[in-house]
């Protein structure tokens, strides 16, 4: 986010302004962190997906399911049912983090509306 | 370092964690006359807080990426306690592949069992009771939660003191700007 203010420029910062270009920021920040977490999310639930489809494939008995650092020894049926409970975990979880994401959004077109309002061209609040 | 005194802003401490915080300018003006500073040496101080805090940053970040780590590998352990406690009582073995070496698995069997070995750092391993490694392990795993909180609000207030430097840095430029527009059309 580029804050550059055009020369000359007379219009005043209040505090209440530093406020709001300083929640911008922070808001910024959040986003892209949002985005990192929903990809990472994303890929948790392809690969849920992925081992529950494996294991309807698969006609083992005893299947190995990774706890930690080794792989347990477990029926099927356990992890079937290990398996939905990470999906469910894992849908909710991305749930969540698009959540999050579109309220931020919705913070950061308020604070534009308002800044651009006062600042108009003094005042940058677009990506590089 | 000469301290510029301005109005004082409201909900904004002078000082964080030993992160001091970013004066707000009322007016330029004011500023500079109650300072000393001419736009320039005021531009030059304003740059070297903001290297400051550059500083300041890095080093919280390595300290969120050490916690950040820790707490996924918190889980894990808890994860195993208890997958041994659920088969306490049932009179199976639990049996695992673990990597012996990059590549290569083999077979363990453990035995039920009431205690697990949990390593503490610095070449320290003990044994503790089922219950008492869950207790150990959650409690790690709070305190591990509740400092990436407490780290993640010092990022969020070294953020806004940076931003407050970049515009103070701007208006700062743009007065003296703007007099100088002023000095060559008189």
């Amino acid at each position: 986010m580029q804050q550059q203010k055009g020369s000359g420029s007379e219009v005043e910062v209040t505090w209440e302004d530093q406020l709001n270009i300083n929640k911008f920021g922070r808001l910024n920040n959040r986003f892209h962190e949002l985005e990192d977490d929903i990809k990472i999310a994303k890929e948790n639930n392809d690969n849920l997906e992925d081992a529950s489809n494996e294991l309807i494939l698969s006609e083992e008995d005893i299947v190995r399911f990774q706890i930690g650092e080794v792989f347990v020894h477990l029926p099927r049926e356990e992890v079937e049912s290990r398996l939905e409970n990470m999906k469910e975990d894992a849908i909710k979880e991305l749930e969540k983090l698009e959540e999050e994401k579109e309220s931020v959004l919705s913070q950061m077109a308020e604070l534009k509306k308002i800044l651009y309002g006062k600042f108009k061209d003094s005042i940058n609040l677009e990506e590089d | 370092m000469a301290s510029a005194s301005t109005s004082s802003s409201s909900g904004n401490p002078a000082e964080r964690r030993g992160i001091p915080a970013a004066s707000f300018v009322e007016d330029v003006q004011t500023y500079l006359i109650q300072s000393g500073f001419d736009a320039n040496s005021a531009l030059a101080f304003l740059q070297e807080r903001l290297q400051q805090y550059k500083i300041a940053e890095m080093k919280l970040l390595a300290q969120q990426r050490d916690l950040q780590a820790k707490i996924p590998d918190i889980e894990k352990c808890l994860g195993i306690v208890s997958t041994i406690q659920a088969k306490k009582g049932t009179g199976e073995d639990l049996i695992a592949d673990f990597e012996v070496s990059e590549g290569i698995y083999s077979r363990a069997r453990i035995e039920d069992s009431n205690s697990v070995c949990l390593w503490l750092g610095a070449n320290v391993m003990l044994e503790y009771s089922c219950e008492e490694a869950n207790e150990l392990l959650k409690k790690n795993l709070e305190n591990a939660k509740a400092s990436l909180e407490v780290l993640i609000a010092d990022l969020q207030f070294l953020r806004d003191q940076v931003t407050i430097t970049q515009v103070t840095t701007a208006r700062v430029y743009n007065w003296d700007v703007h007099q100088r527009r002023i000095k060559q059309t008189t």
